[in-house]
């Protein structure tokens, strides 16, 4: 098939003329595949590079977190109370100062500047932002303020990835795709989970999938993984509980989980969207206070008898999937880290939404299990089960990430079985948060610092313009390419139609204005075949699934292009012009 | 360009690998030092000081089989079976031929009523390895799945296992005696018995022995053993009620036994008309239903009228007259005891010896 008459073709060679742009047009068709190939090729074996760098730069991280939480909190598993009241909020003081002073851009949790990076600056994220999200995430969460380490691993190896791609001197579209591969490989080392990674990179960060990104996505965050694990051993960050489900009515119970994730997730999502942007209208003097007053707040909470709010607590997501708290307790824990968590965000102390979202959802899972397992003695899912479904339900819920936080819990738990009551769960926490909250918390937090990001969500949602949806009906009679043209004259005795499509044998279609046979048959070449007497091109065609814009390449240069089944190639299903494709734009805009 | 990375890279590794060497070193200090504190609480049954100190050696290294091992021990004291069992399973599938950590999910799961999963980690528990200071936890792990197994009412597979047991006890009058009482509580008195008697003969004033010895005999029906053993019993240990109801009944048995060889035919008849006796007061006592528990019915004879048709020929005269009456006699008498037995209370007395008398000739 003529690959200029094959729109399916032709995207391809579209696509990758528009990667390499203006520098493209300096060379030879030949020099330019060549050129090509390199490149991809070279940013494939910098991805590793890049995982490998961001894999040391985590592992350093979790070093200094640990490091700094023996220096603030001690070495024992029980708090004194003078620790818990005094080390974060001392290490707030300490933060605030740093922030306001060295690191402005290390604020908040670096999914949104990530994806900043990759929208507004060209995938530039200056070296310092690591540095000081390096520093001041290590003092936040070693110090006890209830934020994880994910997040700023994530921008930690989205800014080293910067800085190589900056060294290596990149084409521009290298390094807008530079960011969120170093952003999969910071995050793979911090959860230990590589495919969760990579799928939340794609669905958070890039918002699409795209053969040319998702090769270095997943080397960076594979290599990332493999570092990490050569420093701090290949356990998973919890004991995975045993997973059965013998009884399908059980389902019913993670439904309710689901519910009741979602609608803690619209709690958590709203307070941090509420509370926030009233802290920041806050005088600008008390922004060096913010972080300590909720250090002194979470030291509180600690003191009142939940210590374990502090830091990221995946030791007691541990605890709380293998028995150890009461439903009663565990649902306190819950409460108590949704509140400790908005006050370390909204005080724009450095640090991650991840461990939070998990531990939330872990004692949200094993309260509700719990309580459950109370009124229905014969469920037969351990309160681990649900607290390990539980973190995916706040995961969808809260993060918005749905595809994620399947793969999350089926990663973490490596158990295959536990895969339906997640999907059940996490659906129901997902379109309750989205009924109740319509945009999601990384899009409102992205809105609140004034910027105009793409919401991933937005864009899955988005509806897509088919050619179906701009298809007219053929009017005008389609002609035959193997008939004479006065035959063909004949056909079009009371057709109004300028334009006009041949079929032609076996396969193929072209187009010819009635004015133009008007003068062949002048021209005295009645008794010729009609098919001989058309110009060599073809007309291109689609399908009716072809997007709108696929289309817009065409009807540009054709007044009308067939429409023709995928089954059958000369079945006319419809024809499609630029002024239909236009009128269907306009319509869906007013829509 | 990629050497220049490369170099960087090899540098910033070997730099990590420094710090990692540090970082790795102190926590594993902390870890033994929480640890040390923690196996001195577990050992003082503090259970509780324990697992907060287990938990913070765990918090140093996560993965450190011994923390972790004794962690689920203080848990176990604790009480926390769930979370016990969880650390418990990971160490299995870390070391499935540990026997310390067989025999604590073994508990666990008899404690769950899994008997099935106990009865195989005990078993994993028995031919796993143990350290040789502690191949005693070995025979203790056989006891308690023998202990269980009978609690399950798996008496053919606890008489399996203490076989195996017995064969590997030697003479230790202790094992021997609990082996012993095992077999008691299986059903096999034969070996019971032996247990007993070994013991007995190299200390034959083990009043434990001598009692289970007389019990062994008295399930196995020999009576005149029995009582041999369980007068020793009531005149050394007056106080061992269970004994002395025992002898009780042997004598009551052998003094009402009419079938025994060495008795006269006057004492023999004399013993078959009590015996006849005692089976009508029982039937007087227990109504049978018109037609017997066995489905006897319609025109064949009931109990009462064949014990009725009988009775008057149940005399010395009639006995001496007709010797077979004896053994007619005492055939309706166990076909009496043994079908009141089935319906009214457990028999006791003369009933009860008779029903054992019944029990000792069936088939003879």
């Amino acid at each position: 098939m003529d690959v200029e008459s094959n729109p399916e073709t032709e995207v391809v060679t579209e696509n990758g003329r528009a990667h390499y742009g203006a520098w493209i047009q300096q060379h030879s068709p030949g020099a330019l595949w060549r050129s090509a190939f390199r490149e991809d090729r070279f940013f494939l074996i910098l991805s590793v590079f890049i995982g490998v760098f961001a894999g040391l730069a985590v592992v350093c991280f979790r070093f200094a977190i640990d490091w700094s939480r023996l220096y603030f909190l001690g070495t024992g598993a029980v708090l004194t109370p003078m620790r818990m009241l005094l080390a974060p909020t001392l290490a707030g003081l300490v933060i605030a100062a740093l922030v306001i002073h060295f690191f402005p851009t290390a604020r908040g949790s670096g999914v949104n500047q990530t994806k900043a990076a990759l929208y507004i600056f060209n995938g530039d994220i200056p070296f310092r932002t690591a540095v000081g999200k390096f520093i001041t995430a290590a003092l936040a969460i070693g110090s006890g303020h209830s934020l994880g380490p994910e997040d700023p691993s994530l921008q930690i190896g989205a800014c080293l990835a910067s800085l190589l791609g900056r060294k290596m001197r990149l084409s521009r579209d290298r390094m807008r795709l530079i960011a969120p591969v170093g952003a999969a490989a910071g995050l793979a080392a911090a959860f230990n989970a590589p495919i969760s990674a990579v799928l939340f990179v794609i669905e958070e960060v890039i918002g699409r999938w795209s053969a040319g990104i998702l090769g270095s996505v997943v080397l960076s965050a594979i290599s990332s993984v493999v570092v990490m694990r050569w420093f701090l051993g290949s356990e998973s960050m919890f004991r995975i509980p045993a997973v059965e489900l013998k009884n399908p009515t059980e389902l019913i119970a993670y439904a309710v989980l689901g519910v009741v994730g979602g609608l803690a997730s619209v709690v958590f999502a709203s307070g941090i969207t509420t509370l926030r942007p009233k802290c920041k209208a806050l005088p600008k003097w008390t922004q060096y206070l913010q972080p300590a007053i909720a250090g002194l707040l979470i030291g509180v909470i600690a003191m009142l008898g939940a210590p374990q709010v502090m830091g990221a607590g995946y030791e007691y997501i541990d605890q709380a999937m293998h028995g150890q708290f009461t439903w009663e307790f565990l649902a306190i824990l819950a409460g108590a880290k949704i509140l400790a968590t908005m006050l370390s965000f909204v005080s724009e102390t450095p640090g991650g939404m991840f461990a939070p979202t998990l531990f939330i959802g872990a004692m949200l899972g094993g309260a509700v299990g719990g309580a459950q397992h109370l009124f229905f003695p014969h469920l037969t899912g351990s309160v681990g089960t649900y607290s390990l479904v539980g973190m995916g339900v706040l995961f969808a819920g809260f993060l918005r990430a749905p595809m994620t936080s399947v793969f999350m819990v089926l990663e973490v738990s490596g158990n295959y079985s536990i895969i339906v009551p997640v999907i059940i769960a996490n659906t129901f926490a997902y379109v309750i948060s989205r009924a109740l909250l319509p945009i999601p918390i990384f899009d409102l937090l992205t809105r609140q610092d004034g910027l105009d990001l793409p919401s991933m969500e937005e864009q899955r949602e988005e509806d897509i313009l088919r050619v179906e949806d701009a298809m007219q009906p053929v009017e005008s009679p389609v002609l035959d390419g193997e008939k004479t043209l006065d035959q063909a004259m004949a056909e079009l005795d009371h057709t109004k139609d300028e334009d006009l499509l041949v079929r032609l044998s076996p396969s193929g279609w072209k187009s010819i204005t009635k004015e133009d046979l008007g003068k062949l048959a002048a021209e005295g070449k009645g008794a010729t075949k009609l098919a001989s007497l058309l110009p060599v091109q073809q007309v291109p065609y689609l399908h009716p699934d072809h997007s709108l814009e696929t289309a817009l390449r065409y009807v540009d240069r054709w007044p009308i292009v067939p429409v023709v089944s995928r089954a059958d190639f000369r079945k006319l299903e419809g024809v499609i012009s630029q002024r239909g494709v236009l009128e269907r734009y306009r319509e869906f805009g007013e829509t | 360009m990629l050497i220049s990375l490369s170099i960087l890279a090899v540098i910033f590794f070997l730099s990590v690998t420094g710090l990692s060497r540090v970082y790795h070193d102190q926590r594993a200090s902390l870890g033994n030092r929480w640890f040390s504190r923690g196996v001195a609480d577990l050992n003082a049954k503090h259970y509780g000081t324990a697992v907060t100190e287990f938990r913070a050696a765990l918090l140093y290294s996560r993965d450190e089989y011994f923390y972790q091992l004794n962690l689920a021990e203080a848990l176990i004291g604790l009480g926390h079976t769930g979370e016990a069992l969880a650390y418990l399973l990971n160490l299995w599938d870390r070391e499935p031929d540990n026997g310390l950590v067989n025999l604590e999910l073994a508990r666990i799961m008899a404690q769950r009523g899994q008997i099935d999963q106990a009865v195989r980690y005990y078993h994993d528990a028995v031919y796993a390895a143990w350290p040789p200071e502690q191949e005693g936890k070995r025979r203790n792990a056989r006891l308690e799945l023998i202990e269980l197994l009978l609690q399950a009412k798996r008496h053919g597979d606890a008489q399996a296992e203490l076989m195996a047991l017995a064969a590997n006890a030697g003479d230790e009058p202790s094992l021997q005696e609990t082996i012993g009482d095992l077999f008691l509580r299986a059903g096999d008195y034969e070996r019971a018995l032996g247990a007993y008697q070994t013991i007995l003969k190299t200390d034959d004033r083990n009043a434990m022995a001598t009692a289970g010895a007389g019990n062994a005999a008295f399930q196995l029906g020999r009576y005149p053993l029995a009582k041999e053993y369980l007068e020793r019993v009531a005149s050394e240990n007056p106080n061992d009620q269970e004994s002395a109801q025992q002898l009780q009944m042997t004598e009551m048995v052998l003094h009402m036994d009419p079938l025994r060889p060495e008795i006269s035919t006057a004492d023999r008849n004399k013993r078959v008309i009590d015996a006849f006796t005692a089976a009508g007061q029982r039937l007087n006592a227990c109504p049978l239903p018109s037609h017997d528990t066995f489905g006897t019915t319609g025109s064949a004879p009931t109990l009462i009228d064949e014990w009725s048709n009988l009775k008057p020929q149940i005399t010395e005269v009639g006995l001496r007259r007709n010797p077979d009456l004896a053994k007619n006699a005492m055939d309706l008498v166990f076909r009496i005891e043994r079908q009141t037995s089935s319906i009214c209370s457990a028999p006791t007395g003369a009933d009860l010896a008779l029903s054992l008398i019944a029990k000792l000739h069936e088939g003879s």
